[in-house]
């Protein structure tokens, strides 16, 4: 927005250009930005140095995966009317509660409620600390998903993962500080829910794509070889360097140069780092990779495992699409299995890495669901409508209170009692534990210092071990 | 209606005025109680259910008392450095620092008061003396304003240099034969002892001209012109600025700096994002706003209540469109009262920013905590539009509207309904024969049907509703507003008739003050208005606006464009003055209130915007004062550098001209003119030009299922016309335009950013639509010029208004040959394009992925640009110069 001052920064980006930094190590480096990221710095000591969020896109229900409520067994297909100038067509008129159709069981020593399409994250239940006590303000999906991404319902602001970058860097300067693993089909507000907002460009999420290119336009064009490539950057430099000679002050002109090495060598790099072949077949066994239902997800759960590994901060995956409106059982089953090896798998490679104590794992969805339906068109089949008022999300590692369930919603599931706390409220504590102060990570935009919770928050320390 | 607050002059003598306050009484009214209200007050005592810590600060007595952690050592009277009060306000204590927020944080001047008054004995005098005491020794100047939620914000105090946008213009005289932005200029460079840089080149001077007015790249015929006019004469500029001034693309151009405040999209966004078929109808309406030249006044008038002038007039109703650019929708799952709040907040704001530079938010939920604006303001503005509703008003299409394309748009339109109608009816007739009544306890199958029939049934039934909403392009409506009561809407999808009258069916919105701003909490009634401290300080004459049945949008928008208006002008004018420099004089030109940068020069722009009014605001005048300065003349390059880097570090004063990068359109743009491709037409529906088909085709969830794939215009003439008419879609950004930093439809923007990231690279090296650019490039330099040095010099000319260098043209022969030389053993493919695609999305009823195919009826009749297939080797390698060029630095910024 305001012009770079064109003399200033010479000597970084000399420093940062000049010395002796090799191809590999600069390989990745900002698919960002060709210039040096800087960072707040954490605020206070931090429990965990990356994240990665798992987004689960859709709204799942709260109530057929770890809040069991038997009160609807009784009330199961009581019907009731329900209006007022606060709902929507959604929510109003004749509805019926639903019961869940899963048996629920206690696992774990912390005995945490996994309904039976859960077999394999069962195992880390001692690990989970699972929340009930989320509200978040819009019951349609992406004015949720902008409010669980971005702290704003409208979108337009930087998402979780562009604070945390732009508050703690990049842990290695040859990956993206926040890298966005989304399905084949984007979700509703698109990438919204990764932009940097009015952050610098610097933090904006790195989509990967699922199919195709992962990055766009990281492959030659067609009829271009690698060496007619080369031979046009080396004139293309000799063009510019000229240019440059009469503009020495033009900081942004060197910087635009290097960009351009970035790009070449990007395209030679970047394909090895988001290769899992290389893992070993008991790893991409154990992720679910192969398997028709759990590829998808398990290769993002593994690329995850990488990524953070090479020191990206946050990593954000998503899965879906949990909006069962209509026969849950089959739809909330299939997408329970689509995603529990692979979760079981990271949280155990983690694990054994030693990852998992310092790195904050986050589960959750735009909003939970409804204990009732309504009737619709051509029949009553059980599913459920978004609740905003209710939700489960659960976090593992990175200083969360482990083998701990917090919170409580009402005996049928419809809404928060106990330990209730705004969406702004999690994120205060999203940020806490990874050593930042919602507080003081503010960016000055448009005459206001703006942060993500927007106004202030809490945290909740209920969740802090 | 305001309720005024009297101005207590400083040198009023106040009868009663007991003895002499002491130091501490005196630090407590003048400072100390000010800084409680604005940093401490909103969570210990503003609301006192809702007290952190426990700790209250309303009075002496509770404050003494303390909060849960510190209790009595909070305020220990006599002793500032051992009371927590002012230890906490100097941040040592970590996790405790106060006020919590980093950027509310006390200066060592205001930590320093409290240890002092403390010091003193803490004393707290009664409201009625500290009144006294302010009346007397307060700096800063009080400001008239309607009623705030608080006394003290009421009495509280402005620095006056952050009052300055609020002041009436004060326009000093500029000496006879002194160019007034030269004049106003170089005398800041004199007092900082800066010396300017010479002027820049000729070709440098017009390639930024050509730019600045129509950015679009110099012929180089015109070049060679303006050269030696130049060289003549500098009054050549003038005549060139009001040539380039008269052509259609200065209209495109500065339309697409308005459209970025306006936030144009032709789409709703949000979870349908569905098409805002007439929206284009507005976009074309600035553009020719522009190229006529028309008043920046009537500009805004229209734009605010054209059809409350005159609803009979097409371009009022059109202009009108800036009321609903924001994104919004209504789905059956919205509550409407929310969706209409959101817009009522929404335009308050946009119409803040726009035209007022004023970031209205801020004043939603409290007073605004910097600037003279009370909640008051924020409602009674939000008042002015309470009665205005959503209406695609029929609006006859005006000669000046062009309608080309219209049938071969609607025909594939048509097609691809035809298309999902066809699917439909396949497979509905599938679903009667095979679907089973369900029972209560129905799980997936029961019905009978395949879940993926089921997904695509409401797949179909939503694209159907998309295409047939766009139909509406080609139909004389207007994306537009009307005055009435408010209807509930539960479900928006497509034209939303005018009814018969507007004052029968529904109900008014409250024009209340939303306590904390919740829609469902009303307060204090408010009334129609505009920002009562523009009134106080700029001395406008305050006439009220009509509340209930009455034009309300009309009464804002005269008090807008009021000459007494201390604001209008002088946003245009920074607005204008930015577009041409890449900076504002005011820093920030969306927000000129205390925390926007204050303007480097207050008397050039004082100066600019009485000159803009006198002068009937035309904008082009404006142009022609400033692009005939020395100071738009200036060389990017200044020949001392250490001397901007000690006078000006942030290059504010116009010792140089601050060069650019182009914005995304203007690198789209250029290529597509130095290609020989660009088709200048102008004005129209949108056109859907070539994108990254990766992205093209990457599925996007809407409610209900994906959005039908982006099918790009099959014919090149469609394709390739100036950005500013590609189809802008919320939901699915152009990848070029985004990566190039061109702002999303969602929030004002007040000037583009540029930054340099490594996709940037990777977009213009890589991409096909950079590629068939330059191609097509290379192909038409062949057949203008004949010798391999000649067709170098040729492209530099195009490309960079500039002759090559021997060097350059020996350099890039060379390369040219050895690339000839590796495309002679290539034999390209005519690639195909496909008539349809696969797609697989999750199924919402069981979880699990199902295919489909989607049909590319436009594909049908796709004529690709030039491809590699199509051209000789020499053509090709030719190309590989071309894209260099358009990599080049010298091409993308402007010196």
């Amino acid at each position: 927005m305001k012009p770079q001052n064109m003399f200033a920064q010479l000597s970084r980006r000399e420093a940062l250009y000049g010395l002796g930094t090799g191809i590999g190590s600069l390989a990745f480096s900002s698919l960002a930005q060709a210039e040096n990221i800087h960072s707040t710095g954490i605020h206070h000591p931090a429990r965990a140095k990356r994240c990665i969020f798992l987004m689960m896109e859709g709204g799942p229900s709260h109530i057929d995966t770890f809040d069991p409520k038997p009160e609807l067994e009784k009330r199961h297909l009581q019907k009731f009317k329900r209006n007022g100038e606060r709902e929507s067509a959604m929510s109003s008129g004749q509805r019926y509660f639903v019961k869940s159709p899963f048996e629920f069981e206690k696992a774990g020593k912390c005995g945490a409620d996994f309904s039976s399409e859960w077999h394999h994250l069962k195992n880390y239940a001692d690990d989970m600390c699972f929340y009930r006590g989320c509200q978040v303000e819009s019951v349609n999906h992406p004015t949720a998903c902008y409010h669980v991404n971005t702290g704003n319902r409208f979108g337009g602001d930087p998402a979780v993962g562009s604070w945390v970058t732009y508050g703690l860097g990049s842990l290695n300067d040859n990956l993206p500080g926040f890298v966005v693993l989304p399905r084949a089909s984007y979700p509703q507000g698109g990438a919204s829910n990764w932009s940097n907002g009015y952050l610098p460009a610097d933090y904006q999420g790195t989509p990967l794509r699922p199919e195709g290119s992962p990055i766009l336009d990281l492959n030659l064009p067609k009829g271009m070889t690698r060496e007619d490539q080369r031979s046009n950057l080396d004139l293309l430099a000799q063009l510019n360097k000229k240019h440059f000679q009469n503009r020495p002050q033009q900081d942004e002109l060197n910087a635009r140069m290097s960009s351009y090495e970035l790009a070449y060598r990007m395209q030679l790099e970047v394909p090895g780092i988001l290769d899992i072949e290389g893992e070993s077949e008991k790893t991409r066994e154990a992720y679910g990779i192969g398997e028709s239902k759990t590829d998808s997800f398990g290769r993002k759960c593994l690329l995850a495992r990488r990524l953070v590994e090479k020191g990206v901060r946050f990593v954000q995956a998503y899965a879906g699409n949990w909006d069962s409106h209509d026969y849950i059982s089959r739809a909330h089953g299939s997408l329970i299995r689509s995603v529990d090896k692979p979760i079981a798998a990271l949280l155990g490679d983690l694990k054994a890495r030693g990852l998992l104590e310092d790195t904050l794992v986050v589960w959750c969805g735009e909003f939970g669901r409804t204990p009732d339906n309504g009737i619709r068109g051509g029949g009553a089949s059980y599913g459920r409508d978004h609740n905003p008022k209710a939700m489960t999300m659960w976090f593992a590692g990175g200083g969360t209170k482990a083998g701990n369930t917090i919170g409580a919603t009402d005996e049928i599931g419809a809404e928060a009692v106990d330990c209730v706390h705004h969406i702004r409220d999690v994120h205060c504590t999203w940020l806490n534990l990874l050593g930042l102060d919602d507080n003081k990570l503010t960016y000055y935009h448009a005459g206001r210092y703006k942060q993500l919770s927007q106004f202030g928050g809490e945290v909740i320390n209920e969740l802090i071990a | 209606m305001f309720v005024r607050v009297h101005i207590l002059s400083l040198f009023l003598v106040l009868s009663g005025f007991s003895k002499e306050p002491t130091a501490g009484e005196k630090l407590f009214s003048l400072h100390i109680k000010p800084l409680f209200v604005e940093k401490c007050m909103a969570c210990h005592g503003d609301d006192p259910k809702k007290i952190k810590s426990e700790f209250d600060m309303r009075t002496r007595e509770s404050i003494l008392q303390g909060g849960e952690i510190f209790e009595d050592e909070v305020l220990i009277p006599g002793q500032g450095a051992k009371s927590y009060l002012y230890i906490l306000s100097t941040r040592v204590e970590e996790d405790l620092e106060m006020p919590p927020k980093e950027s509310d944080k006390l200066t060592d001047k205001e930590t320093g008061w409290i240890r002092e008054w403390i010091d003193d004995g803490a004393p707290w005098p009664s409201e009625q003396r500290i009144t006294e005491i302010q009346d007397k020794y307060a700096e800063g100047v009080q400001v008239v304003t309607s009623k705030a939620l608080s006394e003290d914000w009421q009495n509280r105090r402005y620095q006056e240099e952050k009052l300055w946008a609020y002041q009436p213009l004060k326009v000093e005289k500029v000496p006879s034969g002194k160019h007034p932005v030269d004049w106003f200029v170089n005398r800041k460079l004199a007092e900082l002892g800066l010396k300017h840089a010479p002027d820049a080149s000729a070709r440098e001077l017009f390639r930024r001209l050509s730019y600045g007015l129509t950015g679009l790249p110099p012929h180089p015929k015109e070049v060679r012109k303006f050269e030696k006019d130049f060289s003549q004469s500098k009054k050549a500029l003038s005549i060139y600025a009001e040539e380039l001034m008269d052509s259609p693309h200065y209209g495109e151009h500065f339309a697409r700096h308005w459209l970025d405040v306006a936030r144009y999209a032709d789409s709703g966004g949000f979870a349908n994002d569905y098409s805002r078929p007439n929206a284009w109808r507005y976009r074309d309406y600035v553009v020719r706003a522009f190229n006529q030249d028309k008043p920046y006044h009537q500009f805004v008038m229209e734009q605010l209540a054209g059809d409350e002038m005159n609803p009979n007039k097409t371009e009022n109703l059109v202009a009108t469109g800036f009321l609903r650019m924001g994104p919004w929708e209504q789905t059956g799952m919205s509550v409407f009262k929310e969706t209409r709040q959101l817009w009522l907040d929404d335009v308050t704001d946009s119409v803040g920013q726009a035209f007022l530079a004023h970031a209205m938010q801020c004043a939603k939920c409290h007073d605004h905590k910097f600037d003279p604006v009370p909640t008051r303001d924020y409602y009674g503005m939000m008042a002015v539009f309470s009665t205005t509703q959503f209406a695609e008003r029929k609006a006859s299409f005006l000669p000046s509207e062009p309608r080309n394309n219209f049938d071969s748009f609607t025909a594939l339109t048509q097609d691809k309904i035809a298309s999902y109608e066809k699917q439909n009816r396949a497979l509905q007739e599938k679903i009667k024969r095979l679907k089973i009544k369900e029972t209560g306890s129905a799980k997936v199958g029961d019905n009978g049907l395949d879940p993926g029939d089921e997904a695509s049934q409401s797949r179909i039934y939503k694209n159907l509703i998309r295409h047939k909403i766009e139909l509406d392009r080609v139909q004389p409506f207007t994306h537009a507003v009307y005055t009435g009561k408010t209807i509930i809407r539960k479900n928006v999808q497509g034209r939303l008739d005018m009814p018969n009258n507007p004052w029968q069916e529904g109900y008014f919105d409250s024009d209340v003050i939303y306590n904390g701003g919740d829609a469902y909490s009303e307060g204090d009634a408010v009334t129609p208005s505009g920002l009562s401290a523009a009134e106080s300080l700029g001395k406008m004459i305050s006439t009220p606006f009509p509340a209930g049945k009455g034009k309300r949008r009309l009464a804002l928008a005269k008090w807008i464009v009021d000459k007494r208006n201390p604001l209008t002008a002088r946003v245009m004018v920074n607005r204008i003055w930015s577009w041409h420099f890449g900076r504002g004089l005011a820093g920030n030109p969306n927000n000129f209130g205390g925390t926007g940068e204050l303007p480097t020069h207050p008397a050039l722009l004082d100066y600019l915007a009485n000159r803009f009014i006198k002068n009937g605001w035309s904008v082009k005048k404006l142009n022609h004062l400033i692009l005939t300065s020395d100071t738009y003349r200036r060389s990017s390059r200044h020949p001392d550098p250490k001397s901007i880097d000690e006078k000006d570090p942030k290059g504010q004063f116009y010792a140089y001209f601050l060069p650019r990068r182009l914005v995304a359109e203007e690198l789209r743009d250029s290529m597509l003119q130095v290609s020989g491709e660009l088709n200048p037409d102008v004005g129209g529906i949108p056109v859907r030009p070539d994108i990254n088909s990766e992205v093209a085709f990457q599925p996007r969830q809407i409610m209900g299922g994906t959005a039908s794939v982006y099918e790009p215009d099959p014919l090149p003439n469609l394709r390739n016309r100036r950005t500013i008419y590609a189809e802008k879609l919320r939901g699915l950004r152009d990848p070029f335009m985004e990566a190039f930093n061109q702002p999303g439809s969602d929030a004002s923007c007040e000037l583009r950013e540029s930054s340099t990231v490594a996709p940037q690279a990777l977009t213009l090296l890589n991409t096909e639509e950079v590629q068939d650019r330059a191609l097509a490039f290379a192909a038409r330099l062949l057949k203008e010029r004949k010798s391999d040095p000649a067709v170098i010099k040729r492209a530099f000319e195009l490309a960079l208004s500039r002759p090559a260098t021997k060097n350059e043209v020996d350099a890039c022969i060379t390369r040219w040959k050895s690339a000839e030389k590796s495309e002679n053993e290539k034999k390209p493919v005519h690639p195909s394009f496909p008539r349809k695609i696969k797609r697989t999305v999750m199924a919402e009823k069981t979880g699990e992925p199902y295919d489909f195919w989607e049909y590319l009826p436009a594909s049908e009749s796709y004529q690709p640009d030039l491809q590699r297939s199509q051209t000789d080797a020499r053509t090709r390698g030719l190309a590989h110069i071309c894209l260099i060029l358009f990599n080049s630095n010298e091409f993308a910024y402007l010196d």
